[in-house]
């Protein structure tokens, strides 16, 4: 009998010391505060617009009325745990207690009271799924309609309301870019949600929580950035090997900005002039090499993070010191290897679509769906090796290898050294 | 059951022996049918989510179907229900001949009905172009009426166990004689749905006669031999362990077909006369 | 567990041989492989399922280990995206399929027919076939991890395609593996035991129940056994459907899924989910049952509100299909459709509710004993609370548009499947242990074990709600460091750890228990229902004689009316005996068989197109050949099976309740 009880003490030492250990050795790890972050660029509680702000209100509806049951449950459910608990050895094997069977006006009661509650939440909850559906009529005049597609693995936006002039044949298309989406803030977006290959979702957490993109059907959400920002935002539905790097960014800017950007992206690719470099001729220039696992993020530098639109912004104006024999030979490159064939580079030799357009791609933030910053470095690691980056892309697999029989060869047209990485990077960032 | 055996007195609607009076077999047979249920559900549902909403270049249903036959193959399916109620019936009785009648005869029906499904398919196939995999109303089409068809053939299959089972000798033994016995069986059947009733109904439909015994001569003639060594077996004499106790396993059976005929019904209805509704 | 066996080697008299259609022997030893392999003891059935599951059980923790282990810092590199989907892809299907559900089945087996006063299943021959159809299924859902460590067998790894396997996702064009395929039949297999298992169940409880067992007087454990075997009847032909269909897409052309023939992938979803809802009260319904055992006997006092507790269950089954679709409130259904589906995931919470407010009455008032089968108890009520809680978050369908594929879903369902459903099967067989083995679990070590696996379970998933709601995607392989994420991350991977040691230590004790526990009599814990009538470990056949039954909680009414109860034992050992003695039923090969054909037609059959290999040779130009042998010897193994008949032979007691010499039984 004092075996037991002596037992239950080496148990609660055992578990105080437990939980002491545990609660060290973590929070020596992380700062507690740090393990229950709300403030990431994800957050879906820093909302900046009022799709996600409603989200968030009716969340914490639901946050307040499960806290409310379970305190009150909870509390009770502790309190018959110590109150009736066998207080001694004894207590434990003396005559049972009364053997009650129940009492349905109690249960009634609670499950009115439960019912009750529920619709607590549940009238919030059919304001909201009509709310966050579509566009609210007296806004819908003067809604904008952006078509995003979703690609294993990264994202492209259609403008179908600025038609732009193509330069090889005279036809028109809708404006194309590629994982960065720019919008006018204050405007409502309505977004049209096609996939060409399996099911993504599109979210951007700050502005509106996700819908799926699924083949075969026409889905479309719609959001509203307060004021001009930079927005992260990922696939959220898993879409094979590098679902978790299928990223992308919204940027909202103020009307003129806006309009300034789009006059830009309308324009074709910038162009520098080739005749003074000699074919054969490879220029030379070095970049440092990119440490990547040193734990840093890839996506932003610290800098850059500290101010993200202020850094988008710097994007868009041209580099200083630009070297046209480079460009011009990673312009010729960029034919040379066939890059041509899967990316779009208006007014300049790209044609293909399998891959993101690439027009302006100098004047965009990240590479690779939003995995890694813009900058030469990354730009040339990515080149260099895509599939470190993301494993399974169709420019790695099917550009730099081709399928022969069920294995995967390297592809003798596409092999690039360094000097010819460096001056398909400085082409590419030659495209603002 | 040692209960009925015991006390010589045959209930066919309780078994005392069971807490709900419903005999284990049976409320097992209820209890698939009610799983089986949702297959077929599940299988109507896929086919009527691309009817009602047909993806581009789909087939046209009213253009493929032949509701003529169709509906004689289903007026074929619903008698042998018929049938199947019938032996049920001769078993209670105890009449161990009348029951082998009757189950041959709601075979033999059953085998017309797929005889027809097959004459069906190959003539959507071959004439009317509509294959598997060329469209989605032939996907959704063909695995339900396949799937539907496969329950016919299973039912086939354990009628026929169920008919070998009746010339069990109660003496014990008879293994090999059971196995030819249900073999010789499968081959009638067989050579029956796949050979003889698709041949006669294009035979109906002008093709002729002469000219349908000489392109199935060979499996008309496997066939004859099995129906020649069923008929020997069938003249089998001596003391059969079979009888009015079994009648719950010929019941059990005759649940599972009538099941697949209605199953039927509301295949023919939503699957065939949609159009027609 | 060598007591167990030795108190089941008795064989007893087979009935008089001539009238079966027997090809060769049944087999009739107790003990070693083949007493094993063909046993039709629901309680060795029930071991059997239990092992296993327990082994898968540790396997899917290793992978959820080493998926935390990849997400413990920012672009950590442990292992591949490949790799990584291959890990979430299994680690869903094991816990699920292969760990959950079998431990569940494992105690069906061993307590249903107890608790109904029965000796065996309505069916015990197809009891034992769903047993190894289910071995089947784990074979050829894991079979693809062996191209890891033998590069020769072309399975492409394991399955890569998340568990719910989303259209078109599992198109050829896709995921080409073979793994996939093994995936679709291994699943389909699987769908075949637990429906096959379930309909067995179905009758064996409403059939054979004890005299005087009326339905309302039926253990809550038993009743919940009952609603989960209609649930997976009803439930399981969905998903059948939808693999048959996905299979016909991957290797006959159809275009069910496919998108570029005009199908449609969210009929996947709508048919994936009419299956999958259910299974999540599959999942929870069972560990429901035990709560409902264990808190009463250790409040000493009966269930609150029993019928209401039984009503609210199948309550819950019940509206438990019609809530299918709040798994896809981002798909875009509509307005009408969400605002629906939102509100009967709502009203699902009631009953629900209602049975955590049962057991909190049942401790009411009572004089709670905490040994460790209640402290697991007491955890899941907590746990399953917060599950519950987060889960009526789920129900405001647009507050899901943020939160649905993010870790605050994966938080939420653990709470509700670790919190839950693991803590109510720990709790089970920390209970039960001593019914089966005849020895106790050490309270210390139990407990010890207790802490480590609560304070773990909540470290790991805690901060998960926070990580989701700080935007993390799930099914992601990798972050990067300036999302805010690391802290949490680092945190819920320590916490994994600690919950690792704590299962380890679990079962570390069981196996200690098992050889050293102290031995233990037929009550150890003044248990309430028949199982803790009867002998520990149980004699192969139960009961001396079938109990009547006269009250809700059985045994507790015998104890209370210990005179009664004698005399009325008396008389029905006596009854039996004249009506022949105890009848067991014929162990059998051909429920193994019938799977073994079953594993050699589906592995083959999944991979029909393909030329046979062997030793770097085509010997076949494709696997029919194979396909159709395994067929034929599964439908050989039927038509055997079905001639061999259930047969039987009969057992007497001595006054003492140990068998002796019997004499010949009668058909």
């Amino acid at each position: 009998m004092t075996r037991l009880r002596s037992e239950h003490r080496k148990v609660f030492r055992f578990a105080t010391a437990l939980s002491a250990v545990v609660s060290l050795a973590l929070l020596s790890g992380c700062k507690l505060s740090e393990v229950f972050n709300l403030s990431g660029p994800q957050s879906t509680m820093l909302t900046a617009g009022p799709v996600a702000k409603s989200q968030w209100d009716l969340f914490m509806v639901t946050v307040y009325v499960t806290t409310f049951i379970f305190v009150v449950v909870g509390g009770v459910l502790a309190y018959a745990q110590i109150k009736f608990r066998a207080k001694s050895e004894a207590d434990e094997h003396a005559e049972p207690p009364p053997q009650g069977h129940g009492n349905p006006l109690i249960e009634i009661g609670l499950i009115a009271a439960s019912v009750g509650l529920l619709v607590i939440i549940a009238i919030p909850t059919l304001r909201d799924i009509w709310y966050t559906h579509d566009v609210p009529e007296a806004e819908k005049a003067n809604a904008m309609d952006v078509t995003v597609t979703g690609y294993q693995w990264w994202f492209k936006f259609e403008y179908p309301t600025e038609m732009i002039k193509l330069p090889n044949n005279g036809g028109e298309a809708p404006l194309v870019t590629g994982n960065e989406l720019v919008v006018p803030a204050n405007v409502p977006i309505r977004v049209q949600l096609r996939t060409v290959d399996v099911i993504h979702s599109f979210w951007i957490p700050k502005l509106a929580g996700k819908v799926d993109m699924i083949p075969n059907r026409a889905n479309f959400l719609w959001f509203k950035a307060d004021k001009p920002g930079y927005y992260y935002g990922q696939c959220a539905e898993y879409c094979g090997e590098s679902h978790a790097i299928m990223r992308f960014r919204v940027i909202a800017l103020s009307a003129s900005e806006y309009v300034k950007w789009l006059n830009n992206q309308k324009q074709p690719a910038k162009s520098v002039s080739t005749d003074d470099v000699a074919a054969n001729e490879m220029p030379h220039a070095q970049f440092a090499s990119l440490k990547l696992e040193d734990g840093s993020a890839l996506s932003g530098s610290p800098e850059f993070d500290a101010n993200p639109l202020e850094g988008w912004k710097k994007q868009q104006l041209p580099e200083a010191g630009e070297k046209a024999d480079q460009i011009a030979a990673g312009r010729k490159l960029f034919q040379e290897k066939t890059c041509y064939s899967c990316h779009t580079i208006r007014g300049h030799e790209g044609i293909g679509v399998a891959g993101p357009d690439l027009t302006h791609v100098g004047a965009r933030s990240t590479i690779a769906a939003g995995v890694l910053e813009n900058t030469h470095e990354h730009m040339h690691a990515w080149i260099k090796d895509p599939s470190h980056f993301k494993p399974g892309n169709k420019m790695f697999f099917g550009g730099y290898n081709t399928l022969e029989g069920d294995v995967w060869k390297p592809n003798p047209k596409l092999q690039l050294n360094e000097q010819e990485i460096d001056a398909l990077v400085t082409y590419l960032h030659s495209l603002k | 059951m040692s209960s009925h055996a015991a006390t010589g007195h045959i209930d066919h609607h309780h078994d005392h022996t069971t807490s709900t009076g419903i005999p284990n077999k049976k409320l097992l047979w209820w209890a698939f049918l009610a799983s089986d249920c949702m297959f077929f559900g599940a299988l109507i549902s896929t086919h009527l989510v691309y009817r009602l909403n047909p993806p581009p270049g789909n087939a046209n249903p009213t253009q493929v179907f032949n509701i003529e036959l169709t509906s004689f193959s289903t007026f074929i399916l619903l008698m042998s229900s018929l049938l199947m109620a019938l032996a049920v019936n001769a078993i209670q009785k105890g009449n161990i001949k009348s029951t082998r009648l009757m189950l041959l005869g709601t075979m033999f029906f059953g085998c017309i009905f797929l005889g027809g499904q097959v004459f069906e398919f190959g003539h959507f196939v071959h004439q009317k172009h509509m294959t598997l995999s060329n469209s989605i109303f032939g996907s959704t089409f063909y695995t339900l009426t396949g799937t539907h068809g496969t329950h016919v053939a299973i039912g086939v299959l354990l009628l026929g166990m169920m008919y070998v089972r009746t010339f069990k000798p109660a003496a014990g033994g008879g293994f090999l004689l059971n196995f030819v016995h249900l073999a010789a069986i499968c081959v009638v059947m067989g050579v029956s749905f796949i050979f003889v009733v698709p041949g006669l109904i294009e035979v109906i439909y002008g093709h002729g006669f002469g000219e349908f015994l000489g392109e199935k001569a060979k499996p008309l003639i496997v066939g004859a031999i099995g129906a020649i060594t069923l008929f020997i077996l069938s003249r089998q004499r001596g003391e059969v362990d079979f009888g009015e106790k079994n009648a719950i396993d010929i019941e059990t059976i005759g649940l599972y077909w009538h099941f697949v005929d209605i199953v039927w019904i509301i295949i023919f209805t939503a699957v065939y006369l949609l159009e027609y509704l | 567990m060598a007591e167990a066996l030795a108190k089941s080697s008795f064989t007893g008299t087979r009935h008089a041989p001539a009238k079966t259609f027997d090809l060769f022997p049944r087999p009739t030893t107790k003990t070693g492989l083949i007493g094993w392999l063909t046993t039709v003891d629901h309680k060795k059935i029930g071991m059997l399922y239990g092992g296993f599951a327990i082994m898968f059980f540790l396997i899917g923790g290793i992978e959820a280990l080493m998926i935390r282990t990849q997400l413990i810092v920012p672009n950590n590199h442990f292992v591949s995206a490949q790799l990584y989907n291959e890990l979430f892809t299994m680690h869903g299907t094991t816990m699920i399929f292969l760990a959950v559900m079998p431990l569940n089945a494992a105690f069906f087996n061993l307590l249903v027919p107890i608790q109904i006063g029965a000796r065996d299943v309505a069916f015990p021959r197809l009891n034992t076939f769903s047993l190894w159809v289910w071995v089947v299924g784990a074979i050829l859902l894991n079979i693809g991890w062996l191209s890891h460590f033998v590069p020769a067998w072309k399975f492409g790894g394991a399955p890569s395609m998340g568990w719910f396997g989303y259209a078109p996702l599992t198109s050829r064009a896709f995921t080409p593996q073979l793994s996939t395929d093994l995936w679709v039949f291994g699943l389909q297999v699987l769908g075949v035991s637990s429906i096959v298992a379930s309909l067995n169940f179905i009758v064996t409880i409403i059939n054979m129940r004890a005299p005087g067992l009326t339905m309302m007087r039926l253990p809550v454990f038993t009743w919940m056994a009952l609603v989960t075997s209609f649930l997976l009847i009803l439930a399981l032909p969905a998903i059948a459907i939808a693999l048959l269909e996905v299979m016909f897409d991957r290797n006959f052309g159809t275009n069910f899924f496919e998108v570029s023939g005009g199908g449609q992938p969210i009929l996947w979803q709508h048919l994936f989910w009419v299956f999958g809802h259910p299974e999540v009260y599959i999942l929870i319904l069972p560990p429901m049952g035990y709560v409902s055992e264990i808190l009463p006997t250790f409040a000493r006092k009966p269930l609150f509100g029993y019928p209401i507790v039984v009503f609210s269950g199948v309550a819950i089954g019940f509206i438990g299909f019609g809530v299918w679709s709040h798994h896809m409130f981002t798909t875009g259904m509509g307005t009408i459709a969400t605002a629906a589906f939102s509100i009967a995931t709502m009203a699902i919470a009631v009953p629900t509710g209602v049975k955590i407010f049962n057991w909190i009455g049942t401790l009411w008032g009572g004089r709670i004993v905490t040994r460790v089968p209640m402290m697991f108890a007491l955890g899941f009520i907590w746990m399953f609370m917060m599950g519950g809680m987060s889960g009526i978050m789920h129900a405001a369908a647009p507050a899901d548009a943020q939160q649905q594929d993010s870790y605050f879903v994966i938080a939420h369902f653990h709470y509700v499947l670790i919190g839950g459903s693991t803590f109510g099967l720990l709790a089970a067989i920390h209970f039960w242990f001593p019914k089966f083995f005849g020895r106790m679990v050490p309270e210390l070590w139990g407990k010890v074990s207790f802490w480590l696996i609560f304070v773990g379970f909540n470290c790991t998933f805690f901060p998960m709600h926070f990580l989701g709601l700080n935007g993390m995607p799930r099914r992601t392989w990798t972050y990067d460091s300036n999302m805010g994420w690391n802290a949490g991350n680092l945190f819920a991977s320590c916490g994994a750890y600690l919950l690792g040691i704590g299962i380890f230590t679990y079962f570390a004790v069981l196996v200690y228990s098992f050889f050293k526990g102290k031995k233990c009599g037929n009550d150890p814990w003044d248990g309430r229902t028949l199982e803790w009538s009867i002998p520990s470990p149980p004699p192969e056949h139960n009961f001396a004689s079938i109990p009547k039954v006269h009250a809700r909680d059985a045994f507790w009414y015998e104890k209370t009316n210990k005179e009664e109860i004698a005399k009325e034992k008396a008389e029905l050992i006596k009854d039996e005996e004249s009506h022949g003695g105890i009848h067991m039923p014929d162990q059998s090969w051909y429920p193994f068989f019938s799977a073994v054909g079953l594993l050699i037609g589906t592995y083959n059959m999944a991979q029909i197109h393909l030329p046979v290999m062997f030793g770097g040779k085509e010997i076949l130009s494709s696997h029919m050949a194979l396909a159709i042998t395994g067929g034929v010897i599964l439908l050989l193994s039927c038509y055997l099976w079905a001639l061999e008949g259930p047969a039987g032979y009969h057992i007497h007691l001595d006054a003492d309740g140990n068998p002796t010499d019997s004499h010949g039984g009668h058909y």
